[in-house]
Order: C-alpha cells, then sequence, then structure tokens
C-alpha cells in the first residue's frame, strides 16, 4: 500500500477500516504496539510513512538535524530517531513522543518545493515533490522535516497529503474524533482509569485538599463550606468554597443571590503577613438587603478583619476581545504572514510589537498583580478582587500574585496546585476561551496564555527565584492547545464532575455523593475519559520533564505566624454590627472610597446606613496610606535585621515586584520566536564536540567530587583528617552556609561537597523525585528539608537564552548530570 | 518617597541653612575646604569649588538630595558629600581614577542650566554674571547630575558654574588635557598585561600577527619615522607586489593595507578612496595597479566595497546616537515613564539598532566573501579609518576567535583601531571643539556590534558584557594614549614635541588595556566572562593545515559575472580591467531594483552556516531579525533605578556560575592540601575561612545592573509598583470622595 502509482496524487477519501488495513494491523494483536519502529497507542493506526527524515531540532533539543522515519497516525505526526533504543513494549503508553506532534495542535501544512513554497490544504493538490515539509502548529511551534533525497517521491507527497488530511483544522466534531484516536481504545481507558493522581500537588478538589491550604498558609477564621456541593447555589463555583468561620452553611445560602452568578468572596490565599486575597463577581444591585444579609455580607468580606480593599479589576485591564486581538497580532507578526511570506521588516520589528499591544497587557496584569501585592503585605486587610463575572482577570490577577508572595508557588508543583485552584476550580472557562471546537470565536481569548506569558516575564527577571522552568512553563503553554485533557476541556467543575460522574458517580441524597464500580463498559464510548493535563508522563519523557524544574531552596515554610487576629491590636477583633468597618477601592492606581461601592452600604439602604455613619472617611484612607508609607520607608531595615535563620537576606515572602518599563519587558522568545525564522540565532545548534561551559563546569565538579570521595575513603581511618572533607562534618556544613555563596540568598547550605554528597543512588531516581516527593515541598519543617533540598543545588542558574545548551541525546552530559551528577556516597539528608 | 537615598540628609540641612549667615559658613567652609578636597590625583589641580551644593536625587518629586562641596579640577567634576558615607562600604568595582560623583571633564555630555521650572542647554561662555538655580550635567556615560546651587553663597555658585562651563565645554588644546599633567606626575610601572596584547606599535606584533594568519604580504617598515606618509601607520603591511614608490604616491590615500589573512589565503584589505579627478588618469591607473596587487594576493578575485555609499555616514551615526541616548537621560522618574508609553518605536525610529544592523550585515557580507566565496576584499572609505574600521574588526571577530579573547581583541582594537589610524580624538571630541562636524560615536558603534555578538552567542567570549562597558566609559576619561590621538603620526608628534621641551624623556602615558590604573585585580575579575568556552586543546592539532593553492583553483568565481552598472568609484573602469580582476561590489542593495532583496544571499548564507553545528571556536554569525538586535541594556540602563532588578537579571547567573567557578578551584586547592598533608601530617591549616571577596559579594544584592550600581545600605526596597499608586499616595488629601464624606457630615450634623 505504501507505494502509490506517482500520477494519482489525489487524495483518498479514507474511512477509518481502510485506514487499520492500510499499514496496521495493530489494534488487534494489541501487545506488539511496535509498528515499523514506531510505538503505537493501543488502537493508534499508522496512515502514512516516510523514511529518511530529518527532522530540525530546535535549540532546546540540541540543535542540528536528527535523522529518522515520519509516520502520520490518527492521532499524531510521529517522529521517530534512528539509533534510538527499542521501546520496552510493557512500558506505559506515551501520548506523544519528544517529537511528536499532536494533529490536533497543527495548524498549517507547507510543502516547500526546489523553487516554491505551497500551503498544503484538504483539497489542494500537489504539483511538485516536497523537498521540506513545515507544519505550523497552534501552540507557535514550527517544525521542519527534510525529506531526503533517497526517500521515495511518493512517500513524501502521500505523507503530506495524510497529514494536510488529517489533521483537519476548524472542523466541528474533530476534537471528538481526534480524542477518540488518541483516548479511546478501551486499553487506553482502562489505562488512563487506572493512572493514580499524582499526590503530591494540591488539586483542590475536596474539603481536605481545601483545608490542606488553608493549614499551609496558616489561615485561621476560615473554613471550607460545602453549600455548593450540588452546584446548586452557584453552578460555576467549585463544590468547596473557602469563607469566614462565623458564617453558617445556611447564612451563607442568602448570600449567592447578592453576587453575579452566586460568585460570592471566596478566600484564595492569606498573605503570611495577614492579609487575605479575596476574590468575588460583581454585585447583583437590583436586590433588597436585609438587614441579617447584610451582616453576613460583611463578614464574608471582611473575614475577621476590619479593613477591607476592593480592587476593580474590569476597568483598567483588558478584556478578553482585547487579549485577543493582541494575541493573534502577536502571531501574525512572529510567525510572519504564511500565505505571503511577507514579514515585517526588521527595522520596524519593535514598533509593530509594540503596536499589538500584547506586551501592554501583560504590563497591566503584573502591575496590578504587584498592587495587589504591596497591598497584601501592609498586613492585616482583606483584598477582594472584584470582576464582573470573576473568571478571567480574576484568574490571572490573583493567581500572579500569589507567584509573587508565595515561593511555593513558584514550584512546579505548587504552581500546578496554583492553576487548579485559581483557573479550574475557580472556572475559568478553558473550553470557551481556548475554543476547541472552533464554534465559539466570539469568546475565544487566550487569558491563559496571557497569564502564562506575564509568569514568564516574572521568572526572566528573578531566575534564581524559581524552582518551576521556562520548559515548564513552555510545556504547559503547549498543552493548552491539545484537547486531550480535562483540565482545560471544561468551563467549570460542575461541567468537569458531569463528564466524569455520569460514568461512574451517582448522587444518593443520603449519602452525597458515592462512587460507583466502573462498569466495565462505558455508556457513551465516543467519550473517553480525560487525563489531567498535570499528567505529564502522558507526554513528556523523563528527560524532559526533568527540565521542568531546577533546583533552588526549598521555600521556608510559614512560620507559625503572629498575624492577622493575634498581632494586631485589640481593635482588630471587633467586627460586629455595630463597629464600623472600612472599605476602600483600589481603582486606576488610587484609592477611594466611594458611597456606592457596598450597595448596601449605599444610600439606598438607609437602615443600615445609621449604625455605620462613622464608617468609611478619608481619615481612613489616609490610615492606610500612613500604613503604606511606612512599609515602604521601613521594612527592609527590618528584614535586614532579622535574616537569622533560614532566610537570607531578602525575605522570600517578600513580593517579586517585576519592572515593567519598555526595557524589561520582553518577548517570550522561547516561546514565540522559537518557530519562525526570525529566531534563527536562538536556534543554532551547540556543536556536540564542545561541551558548553556550564557542562565542563559539572563535569569538573564531578572530577572533584570522585577525588574527594576517593581521598575521604582514605581519611576515614584518619579522624583528625576528617575536617579537611567538606561533605560530612557539620562544621563543613557550616562553612557552606557561610560561603553560600550563591543566586539565592534564601537558601542554605548549596556548598558542592554537600551536594554532591547527597544524591540517591541514580541520577535518573533523582529526576523523577526532585519534582514529587512531599518532603521537599514546601509545608514540611525546615530543618530536614534544608539538608533534602540541598541535594538539588548543585547548578542553580537558570538558562538564559543567549547562553542556553540544551543537550540532546547525542549530547553525553545530559542535563542531568548538569544538574546532578552521578551520586556516590551516602546521603547526607537521610 | 520614591527615592530613599539619603533621608538623613534632607531634614537636617534646610535647618542648618537658615540658621547661618553665609558669612559664617565661609568662615567655617575655609577650614574644612581643604579636607573636602578629594584625593587628587597626581597633577590634578582644583579650580574652583563651592560649598553646600544640593546634589539632588533623581527623583524630581522630593527634592531631596544631598549636601556638599563641588569642585572643578582640571580632571574632573566632582561632589563630595559632606555626610560621611561609610567608608568601610568601599564599593567593589570601584574606578580607582574617579569616583561615583566624579564626572571627567571630557565626560560631560551636555549642561543644562534649571532656572525655576525651566531647563536651557548652556552652550558656552554666555553666561557672565548670571547662574542657574540648578546644573543639570548629562554624562556620556550615561549619568546624570542634578546640582542644586540655591543654597550655597552667590559668588561661589557664579564661580562653579562658570567654571564648569568653561573647562567643560570651552575648546582647549591638547596639551591641556588631563592625561599630560598627570603622567608628567605619575610613573608607571609597566604594564604587566602589555605582555599579551600586542600593540601593533612594532614591526615584530605586526610581523607575528601576519604569520599567525599565515598571509602572504608584505610588511613595511620604511615609515617607521613617517618618512613615507604621515597617514600611513608606523609599521603596515601591504600586497607583495605593491612597490615602496607606489606609496608614496598618494600620502598612502588607495594603498591597500592589509587586515587579516583568511586561512585560505585570501585576505581582508582596507583603504581611504583617493580624491576623484576625472580629468586626470592618474588616480584611475593607480588604482588599477592597487586592485592588481590585491588580486595577486591570492586566485586573482578581489572584491571591493565602498562602505562611504553604502552605509550610513559618520554624521547619521552622530544623528542617530544623539537621539538615542536621549532615551536614557532620565532627569527624574516621570520622564522616564512618558518616554515608557512609546518605547519601542521611539527605539525603531531614531534608528540606532538598524544602523548596527547594517554594519553588522555589512561585516557578514564581507566574511561571506571571504569564507565561502575565497575573495579578497578591498574595503574602502573616503578617510579610511571610521568605518572601515568597524568592518574589518566585526570580521574579523566573526572570523577569528582569536580575537574573542580578552587579549585577543585588545589587540584588535590596537590593531584596526590604534594603530589604523582611527581619529579617536576629533570624533570623540576630546577637546570639546564647538565644532561639532567631526564628532561621532564610531568606536562605540563598534563596541556595540561586539556586544550584540556577545549577547547572542556568549560563550565564545572570554570577555563579558561588563568589560565592554568599562571600555565604552574609558573612552571619556581622558588619561589614556589610546584615545588621545587622531593616529599614530599625530601622537608621535605631539610626545616628540612633548618630550623637546620636558626633561623627562618621552611621556608615559598608559593605555586603556592597563586595567590596574582604573580597577584592582577583583573588579578586573569581572572583566572575564565565566561561561567562556574554552578552545580545547587538541584543536590545535587538528588544525586543518593550509591547503595549497593549485586544490583551490576549482572555487575560482564564475567568470559569467556580471559586474553591477555604477556607482562608486570603479564608474570609469574599462570593462575589461573588471572582467581580469573579477571586481565584484559586495553590497547588493545598489543592485537594480528588480534585483532579488537585498539580503537575501547573505540570508542563504546564513542559513547554511545556520545548518552546521556551532562551534564557539569557529565563524560567528550573528542573527540580525528584529528581535535580535538589542538594547545593551548594561550600559544604557545601569543608573536608572526604575529598570534595575533586585536580586534578579542574568547577573545572578553569571555571578553564580563564578562563584561556582571560585568554588571549584577552592576545593581544588583544599583537596591538594587534603592530599599533601596525608602524606606528610595531620596537622592540617584550618580550612580557608570564606574570602571577603564572596563575602562582599553576597551581602550585596545583587541588582541586574551589578557591577555598576550596588545596594548597600542605602539601598531601599522600594516596590516597583510602577503605577501612581504610590504618586496617588502621595498627594493623597484632595480624594475626591472626602467632599461626599463631608457633605455626609454636615448632613449628619
Amino acid at each position: 500500500m505504501l507505494t502509490g502509482s506517482k500520477t494519482t496524487f489525489k487524495v483518498r477519501q479514507m474511512v477509518p477500516d481502510m485506514k487499520e488495513r492500510m499499514l496496521s494491523q495493530s489494534g488487534l494483536n494489541a501487545r506488539s504496539r511496535d509498528m515499523f519502529g514506531l510505538r503505537c497507542l493501543p488502537g493508534e493506526c499508522v496512515l502514512q510513512r516516510a523514511v529518511l527524515v530529518r527532522k530540525k531540532l530546535t535549540a532546546r533539543e540540541g540543535g542540528g538535524w536528527l535523522a529518522g522515519t515520519l509516520f502520520c497516525t490518527h492521532f499524531r505526526v510521529a517522529f521517530v530517531p534512528q539509533d534510538i533504543p527499542k521501546p520496552d513494549d510493557n512500558a506505559d503508553p506515551v501520548l506523544l513522543g519528544d517529537h511528536d506532534v499532536a494533529l490536533a495542535s497543527i495548524e498549517k501544512v507547507v510543502a516547500v518545493g526546489p523553487s516554491r513554497t505551497k500551503l498544503v490544504t484538504p483539497n489542494s493538490s500537489l504539483k511538485f515533490t516536497p523537498e521540506e515539509l513545515v507544519l505550523y502548529c497552534r501552540d507557535l511551534r514550527v517544525i521542519c522535516f527534510l525529506f531526503d533525497r533517497l526517500t521515495p517521491e511518493t512517500q513524501a507527497i502521500e505523507i503530506t497529503y495524510t497529514i494536510a488530511k488529517t489533521y483537519q483544522p476548524l472542523k466541528p466534531g474533530t476534537v471528538l474524533s481526534f480524542q477518540n484516536a488518541a483516548l479511546g481504545s478501551v486499553e487506553m481507558k482502562q489505562f488512563l482509569s487506572n493512572r493514580r493522581k499524582d499526590t503530591h500537588m494540591n488539586w483542590f478538589e475536596s474539603a481536605a485538599d481545601w483545608e490542606q491550604e488553608l493549614e499551609r498558609c496558616g489561615a485561621a477564621g476560615w473554613r471550607v463550606s460545602s453549600v455548593n456541593d450540588r452546584f446548586e447555589m452557584a453552578t460555576s463555583l467549585p463544590r468547596f468554597n473557602v469563607v469566614p468561620q462565623k458564617v453558617l452553611d445556611t447564612e451563607l445560602k442568602k448570600t449567592f443571590a447578592h453576587f453575579n452568578e452566586g460568585r460570592i468572596p471566596r478566600w484564595c490565599w492569606r498573605h503570611p503577613r495577614g492579609s487575605d486575597l479575596l476574590r468575588m463577581a460583581s454585585f447583583q444591585n437590583n436586590i433588597y438587603h436585609e438587614k441579617d444579609d447584610i451582616r453576613n455580607l460583611e463578614l464574608i468580606l471582611f473575614g475577621g478583619l476590619s479593613l477591607c480593599v476592593v480592587v476593580e479589576l474590569g476597568e483598567e485591564m483588558p478584556s478578553p476581545a482585547d487579549i485577543q486581538l493582541a494575541h493573534s497580532r502577536l502571531r501574525a507578526l512572529c510567525l510572519g504572514d504564511l500565505s505571503t511570506s511577507v514579514s515585517v521588516p526588521d527595522d520596524k520589528w519593535l514598533s509593530t510589537l509594540e503596536s499589538t499591544h500584547w506586551l501592554d497587557y501583560t504590563r497591566c496584569c503584573l502591575r496590578k498583580a504587584a498592587e495587589v501585592a504591596c497591598l497584601l503585605r501592609s498586613g492585616h486587610l482583606t483584598v477582594a478582587l472584584q470582576e464582573a463575572e470573576d473568571r478571567d482577570m480574576s484568574c490571572v490577577v490573583s493567581s500572579l500574585v500569589q507567584v509573587m508572595c508565595d515561593p511555593h508557588c513558584r514550584t512546579q508543583l505548587g504552581f500546578q496546585g496554583l492553576v487548579q485552584k485559581e483557573w479550574v476550580m475557580a472556572g475559568h472557562r478553558f473550553y470557551n476561551r481556548v475554543n476547541y471546537h472552533r464554534d465559539n470565536d466570539k469568546e475565544e481569548a487566550p487569558v491563559f496564555l496571557l497569564f502564562l506569558d506575564c509568569v514568564w516575564q516574572l521568572w526572566s527577571q528573578y531566575p534564581s527565584r524559581f524552582q518551576l522552568t521556562e520548559d515548564f512553563l513552555l510545556a504547559l503553554h503547549d498543552s493548552v492547545h491539545l484537547p486531550l485533557f480535562s483540565t482545560f476541556l471544561a468551563n467549570c467543575q460542575r461541567e468537569r464532575c458531569k463528564r466524569t460522574q455520569h460514568l461512574s458517580q451517582s448522587y444518593t441524597p443520603v449519602n452525597g455523593w458515592r462512587d460507583v464500580l466502573p462498569r466495565g463498559s462505558s455508556p457513551d464510548p465516543s467519550d473517553p475519559t480525560l487525563p489531567p493535563v498535570w499528567d505529564w508522563a502522558l507526554q513528556y519523557s523523563g528527560q524532559r520533564q526533568a527540565r521542568f524544574t531546577q533546583p533552588i531552596p526549598p521555600p521556608p515554610s510559614i512560620k507559625p505566624l503572629l498575624n492577622g487576629n493575634l498581632n494586631t491590636n485589640p481593635d482588630a477583633h471587633r467586627l460586629s454590627d455595630t463597629t464600623p468597618v472600612s472599605v476602600f477601592l483600589l481603582s486606576r492606581g488610587a484609592f477611594s472610597c466611594p458611597a456606592n461601592l457596598l450597595p448596601w452600604r449605599s444610600s439606598s439602604s438607609g437602615v443600615y446606613k445609621k449604625s455605620h455613619r462613622r464608617a468609611p472617611s478619608s481619615e481612613n484612607v489616609q490610615a492606610l496610606e500612613r500604613l503604606l508609607k511606612a512599609w515602604a520607608l521601613t521594612e527592609y531595615p527590618h528584614a535586614l535585621t532579622s535574616n537569622c535563620g533560614p532566610q537570607g537576606p531578602l525575605d522570600p515572602y517578600e513580593p517579586l515586584l517585576p519592572l515593567l518599563l519598555g526595557p524589561c519587558v520582553g518577548v517570550w522568545r522561547e516561546c514565540y520566536l522559537r518557530g519562525a525564522l526570525h529566531a534563527q540565532a536562538f536556534s543554532h545548534p551547540i556543536s556536540s564536540n564542545h561541551l558548553h561551559p556550564v557542562e565542563q563546569l559539572a563535569w569538573e565538579v564531578q572530577q572533584l567530587r570522585d577525588k574527594l570521595a576517593l581521598a575521604s575513603s582514605k581519611t576515614d581511618a584518619n579522624p583528625p583528617a576528617k575536617r579537611a572533607e567538606p561533605r560530612r562534618t557539620d562544621t563543613n556544613l557550616n562553612q557552606n552556609t557561610n560561603n553560600g555563596t550563591f543566586l539565592f540568598p534564601a537558601s542554605r547550605p548549596q556548598g558542592l561537597g554537600v551536594t554532591r554528597a547527597a544524591p540517591p543512588p541514580t541520577s535518573i531516581n533523582h529526576q523523577t523525585s526532585r519534582g514529587a516527593p512531599p518532603s521537599s515541598a514546601p509545608q514540611s519543617r525546615p530543618s530536614h528539608k534544608d539538608n533534602g533540598g540541598s541535594n538539588k543545588h548543585t547548578f542553580l542558574f537558570g538558562h538564559p537564552s543567549a547562553t542556553e545548551a540544551r543537550p540532546d541525546q547525542r549530547y553525553y552530559p545530559a542535563p542531568n548530570n548538569t544538574k546532578l551528577p552521578k551520586s556516590n556516597g551516602p546521603s547526607i539528608g537521610s | 518617597m520614591l527615592s530613599l537615598g539619603s533621608g538623613g540628609g534632607k531634614s537636617a540641612k534646610p535647618s542648618f541653612v537658615s540658621y547661618v549667615t553665609p558669612e559664617e559658613i565661609n568662615s567655617e567652609k575655609d577650614t574644612p575646604k581643604e579636607e573636602k578636597h578629594p584625593d587628587l590625583l597626581p597633577g590634578e589641580v582644583v579650580f574652583c569649588s563651592a560649598s553646600t551644593v544640593l546634589k539632588l536625587t533623581q527623583d524630581e518629586l522630593s527634592q531631596r538630595g544631598t549636601f556638599g562641596t563641588l569642585l572643578c579640577t582640571n580632571f574632573r567634576v566632582s561632589f563630595i558629600s559632606d555626610e560621611e558615607t561609610g567608608e568601610e562600604t568601599a564599593p567593589l568595582f570601584k574606578n580607582k581614577l574617579y569616583g561615583e560623583n566624579d564626572i571627567p571633564l571630557s565626560c560631560v555630555d551636555n549642561i543644562y542650566g534649571g532656572y525655576e521650572d525651566k531647563r536651557k542647554l548652556v552652550t558656552g561662555s554666555q553666561v557672565k554674571n548670571k547662574y542657574p538655580s540648578k546644573i543639570i550635567i548629562h554624562c556620556k556615560d550615561l549619568r546624570v547630575f542634578q546640582f542644586a546651587l540655591t543654597f550655597c553663597k552667590e559668588e561661589d555658585a557664579k564661580r562653579i558654574f562658570q567654571g564648569i562651563v568653561h573647562h567643560c565645554l570651552e575648546p582647549k588644546s591638547l596639551k591641556n588635557i588631563f592625561a599630560f599633567s598627570f603622567c608628567e606626575n605619575t610613573a608607571f610601572p609597566e604594564m604587566q598585561m602589555q605582555q599579551r596584547t600586542m600593540m601593533f606599535d612594532s614591526a615584530e606584533d605586526w610581523a607575528q600577527d601576519l604569520k599567525r594568519t599565515k598571509g602572504s604580504c608584505r610588511l613595511v617598515t620604511e615609515n617607521a619615522n613617517f618618512g613615507l606618509s604621515p597617514n600611513l601607520p608606523q609599521y603596515f603591511i601591504v600586497p607583495e607586489s605593491v612597490s615602496e614608490a607606489d606609496m608614496t604616491l598618494f600620502q598612502g590615500k588607495g594603498l591597500p593595507i592589509w587586515c587579516w589573512s583568511h586561512h585560505s589565503g585570501c585576505a581582508l584589505f582596507k583603504t581611504s578612496n583617493l580624491p576623484l579627478q576625472q580629468e586626470d588618469n592618474v588616480p584611475q591607473s593607480y588604482m588599477e595597479k592597487m586592485l592588481t596587487a590585491v588580486a595577486h594576493n591570492y586566485l586573482y578575485s578581489v572584491k571591493t566595497e565602498d562602505l562611504s555609499d553604502t552605509l550610513p555616514t559618520v554624521q547619521d551615526i552622530q544623528l542617530s546616537y544623539s537621539k538615542f541616548k536621549q532615551f536614557f537621560f532620565i532627569d527624574s522618574t516621570t520622564d522616564f515613564w512618558v518616554s515608557d508609553m512609546k518605547w519601542f518605536s521611539s527605539l525603531d525610529n531614531c534608528g540606532w539598532l538598524d544602523i548596527i544592523r547594517q554594519c553588522l550585515q555589512k561585516a557578514m557580507e564581507v566574511v561571506e566573501c571571504l569564507e565561502k566565496e575565497n575573495n579578497n576584499v578591498l574595503i574602502m572609505e573616503d578617510g579610511g579609518s571610521d568605518l572601515c574600521c568597524v568592518i574589518s574588526s566585526l570580521a574579523q571577530l566573526m572570523l577569528d576567535s582569536y580575537y574573542r579573547t580578552l587579549q585577543g581583541f585588545q589587540s584588535l582594537v590596537q590593531k584596526e583601531w590604534v594603530a589604523g589610524g582611527h581619529n579617536f580624538l576629533d570624533r570623540c571630541n576630546q577637546l570639546h571643539l564647538k565644532d561639532k562636524e567631526n564628532v561621532s560615536p564610531v568606536f562605540l558603534l563598534f563596541l556595540e556590534c561586539v556586544w550584540q555578538l556577545l549577547q547572542q552567542y556568549g560563550p565564545a567570549f572570554q570577555f563579558s558584557e561588563t568589560y565592554l562597558t568599562v571600555l565604552s566609559d574609558s573612552i571619556h576619561v581622558p588619561v589614556f594614549s589610546t584615545f588621545l590621538f587622531n593616529s599614530q603620526h599625530h601622537r608621535a608628534s605631539i610626545l616628540r614635541a612633548d618630550s623637546s621641551h620636558s626633561q623627562r624623556g618621552t611621556l608615559n602615558c598608559p593605555t586603556v588595556w592597563d586595567w590596574s590604573v582604573q580597577f584592582d585585580c577583583k573588579a578586573q575579575q569581572l572583566f572575564i566572562n565565566p561561561l567562556y568556552a574554552e578552545k580545547p586543546k587538541l584543536d590545535k592539532s587538528m588544525r586543518r593545515p593550509h591547503r595549497p593553492k593549485h586544490q583551490r583553483q576549482l572555487s575560482l568565481p564564475s567568470a559569467t559575472f556580471k559586474t553591477p552598472p555604477k556607482k562608486g568609484f570603479f564608474k570609469d573602469e574599462t570593462d575589461s580591467l573588471k572582467k581580469i580582476l573579477r571586481v565584484k561590489r559586495i553590497s547588493r542593495w545598489m543592485l537594480s531594483p528588480d534585483s532579488p532583496q537585498p539580503s537575501s544571499t547573505s540570508r542563504e548564507f546564513y542559513e547554511a552556516w545556520q545548518r552546521k553545528p556551532l562551534d564557539y571556536h569557529g565563524l560567528l554569525l550573528p542573527c540580525l531579525d528584529g528581535p535580535a538586535v538589542r538594547i545593551w541594556m548594561q550600559r544604557y540602563l545601569r543608573w536608572i533605578q526604575e529598570v534595575q532588578i533586585f536580586g534578579g537579571g542574568l547577573v545572578t547567573v553569571l555571578s553564580k556560575v563564578s562563584d561556582l567557578l571560585d568554588e571549584v578551584q577552592e576545593l581544588q586547592r583544599q583537596l591538594d592540601r587534603h592530599s599533601s598533608s596525608l602524606t606528610s601530617n595531620h596537622q592540617r591549616p584550618r580550612p580557608r575561612p570564606i574570602s571577603a571577596e564572596t563575602d562582599s559579594r553576597l551581602s550585596v544584592l545583587l541588582s541586574s545592573s551589578f557591577p555598576f550600581t550596588t545596594l548597600k545600605n542605602n539601598w531601599s526596597y522600594k516596590p516597583a509598583i510602577p503605577t501612581g499608586l504610590l504618586q496617588s499616595l502621595m498627594n493623597s488629601g484632595n480624594l475626591a470622595d472626602t467632599e461626599d464624606d463631608d457633605q455626609e457630615s454636615l448632613v449628619r450634623a
């Protein structure tokens, strides 16, 4: 079947059974999933293949060209390099190999011939033999395959057609068939249902998860309410919401009506200084406020504190439509116009970039988040983010605030939890915003991508303060475009639950939700179970996952804080009907207290006003300002004196405030420009003959370690000599502390000796354990953690683009070596 | 509020002023005035001074500042703070010649007088009796100083203002430049670095470089005393077949000077244009002869390129740069916010980045000719010492990894710029001449281009960004002989004249490469790029031997090439000559408009190069796409607090790597000690205490402009809330809603 007559290049309509007959005999004899060297998913059919193809590697992959075989299957365009070890047949199925592209992320297929370039569509015909096949992806990757002279012409042509035919852009229904192609097989469903959720991250799905978060943040006075357990109160809210302890569920029920879509103020996060971050939708103004309602509303809004700042996100922030427009302009700028191959002249590139406004919007989000972070930092107030629907910019701002302020959120697991909390559970309309079905163009807006860009801006300014890396952000960025993950395929938790629960759960009024045994045959075969995006092993090999994190010292746990209610003057406790509590509006960078800020306090509700006549005043505005000023003036010296303990000179809970001036905000090159022609300089292949200096350094350190190990084994018989061996003794630990060298002021011992001594037996193990273990999760005890964490501090730098070296597999000292050469010696941390 | 630099001084000072009469200040001042002098350098003389000058911080809103004494010496404008800023916090990166509050006279770019709320450019001596309340000095290294004279005595203020204006803006003779009095009074030890930096002031250096590149040209020593021509360097290298008579014919104009030889045998030459005399045939025939000579060097092929036609002129460069630098002169933070809105488009509009791109592009084309087509290249220009220097040095940097080492780079600058006769004195306007026609930051442009290469291929360079920044600053420190002369002849004649009436023999001026004059060892460490990929040792043995010439006949350029019609020098040449010589023009955008896109062919070259694995010790080609050419953040933004990232930026990464390197060495040392003591006895020295250096580096929170601004005690962790949040806090009182409250209270009352 592979040979086709050269003259008839018309694309045949391939019906599935025909396809199966074509190349794959797989599906049935399921155990051998290996076809022509491609390890297929269960039920995956190879539609076409081309041999002797070379793939252009990006800098991240090591650069250069990689020879291998190109496949097109139902589900992906797969590339299998030559001379890779034969995959283990019993290993877990992997959706996408390191060199694969899912069909769903392809946006355009372009064939490059000897003298011309053609956009290949399902209906077009090729009049030349392509030499190069370029896939433009929706995630802004550009993947380039080069056919060899020896590639059979028919193969080159057929695979081009097949890909163009199969990826089927913009057709309704393709998403589902795509999902089925990938996950629809019985085996795959079984595999997915057996898959365990990563228990080291917080999924925010159960009440216990929220309680864990409350504990982690040290937030007292709040409780998890399950009043929305059946999504009756607010369909878009999660089942569990955190509200003040003093509000009973019965009281709570009445408050939902006062907010748009019932999105009442919910607790998100507590700053270590005792401020709480809340988010809510806009008020429903046409509702009469009873006195009881008012009390509860105020209680919810103020938590236990007496000062509340409402941050209005509507006006200054870009609308989803703005974001969508900016993003499409940015795409056009970065990828060029494919049809005309006209790109912006170099000397106008920056102006064009400016006119996309994309950077303005990132700036705007970061600025708002920085303001909120500073507010929170001043302590003892609640900051309530208010947006009309509370489902877009609130997500961006509240999660950015936490990334800035909470080191935990700068770790991979912490960040994943954050996205779960502020996006997935909070009901960001992923499904509509990403517009997988292409049927909802009005709603489409890459709000989440804007958020990732913001995080990247922070990361690029403070590379050494993040445990997660650019690779992780990129992986997340790319996954958004893949309609496979339950994380992104629903608009709120209710939709997600519906999807899964009609399969496996039923509701009985007495016991609440309970699991029923999954029925052997799921009721709807066209509806495969979807994995969460955080199951990275489905998409990324261990080697690439290892690059998601870089070793940094784990954030010290939040101390049992003398904050909030404990620390303040007794006045802070008075919260009752009669005491005035003040509320301010932060808008356009200024504070005010408009009378109608809280509708129940405005003039219409005269009854209430009486009791609050002393409440808001300019005095209080000034008090707030004084508070902030005092903080700005005195904070640092205070931090200086308190740098005992594991904190360095910089308090880890100081917000990372981004600089937002023109020169400081940049394009996320590795994302937007990685495939584009513009990015050539950044994708230059690194010679495999020469070690990158960092690799050399790693090698050198390894050598030294070996020598030291050798020397110390000699001296073990010599107690007095032991001191000079910098890896075992406590004195040397301390020395390393002082020596503390590195970027991470908050870090403790990163001395090489310690570092080197500690790693567990194999680097692979270490790689996997790095991301995962609860022992390195920030909330565990600091004393142990420092040792445990120090295992990982070998190289603490990020990878700046200019000096980037991403070794590919040809490249012997792979990043695991960089980060952690082979260990020899007992672990000091354990 | 935004800047909390010197909070203590502000509250104290105004009261001081109000209680003490001017006379008292004066009498009080006279005695301490002597003490207030800075540590004067040898040969430095104070011209005038004024006390109780308020040096304002950059923040316009607060009018905060430090009181102190402002002096003007024959070297610098110096401000000495009255406050005892702790001496113990000596910055790690301290310039020995001038401090952070000193401005070398030739570093002054512009002086503005601040009158009430207006600002006026001070152009010269028109001010006799009036003086502004504020002096604003813009420096060529992008610093901005504001001195308020309102608190000091009137005649002091007048004197210091006129003094500064006079010494900074009025033309002076070369003899008055500080270097001369400085060097007369200082004995510099022979610099150590010099041994490795080739100065190209001797025949040996040239011979060595020729040998290193395996060039086959002739070293000319006859001009050692400038007997042939004052326009030519003391020593230079020409094609073999150029006779001595040829050299003298046009005082060195039109003479192809060898720059560098490619390992294939072709070479890069540069020359200055002959004056065009249409009726006379002499220049044409002379030029033909020279071209033949160049062509004879290798394979009878030569490409010529007239840079005057294809690159911006020296004046364009100056114009563009003066627009560009305005973005970075920040008098007040608010200015910056205003400019920020249109940041990217205004960058594009001033064209500076595009000039950089053009230069790199041109250098790439030269490289392509040498590397791919193996043609000799002759670049020419009217003067032969501006863009020729830029292009030839850039081409060499791209081609030859030796020049990417620290010493190699310094040698390159010596060879192409100092010995090559770049008019440093005129271009940098060291004499403050009113006639600005010749002024142009050509050397800075070169450094900018190098920086672009550096940021794209960091590990290929042994020197760091900081090195380049410091070098660009040093141009305006009038101490170094490197930047003081227009040519070697100029230098020789000045020094000879000088030595004739001073009894001290020839003047012993340090070159800029003697970094110990400016920085101590620790600071010099920062010049080294910790990520430099050292050349592997075995590379030398594997180096390809010089291929014999006959093999290369195969790569003859095709004879079908058609010379483009026109332009430039060879207008009147006969076609036959061109055919014989296979002279091609490099520049593609001068072809007829229907020719393919200007850079498409060099694009191909670039892309072909790109597919090969990158070798940091081989050819490097810069990427010139829109987003790839960037702003030299460190140089331009280092003084602007608003864009400094505390505890962030690339610096942290680099410094981390270098710390790591230190630690590796330290461990190595320990290991050595360890093993040696193992054999001797068990009494070992205590582990070395942590070096103060790393310690201090740690204690300083690195900011993204690290070596230049360190944040010590006085750093304020300023929340970088970039909106008006804080501003609105400052002018808080008048919130609109307070009215509402008032009304409310009225009602209630």
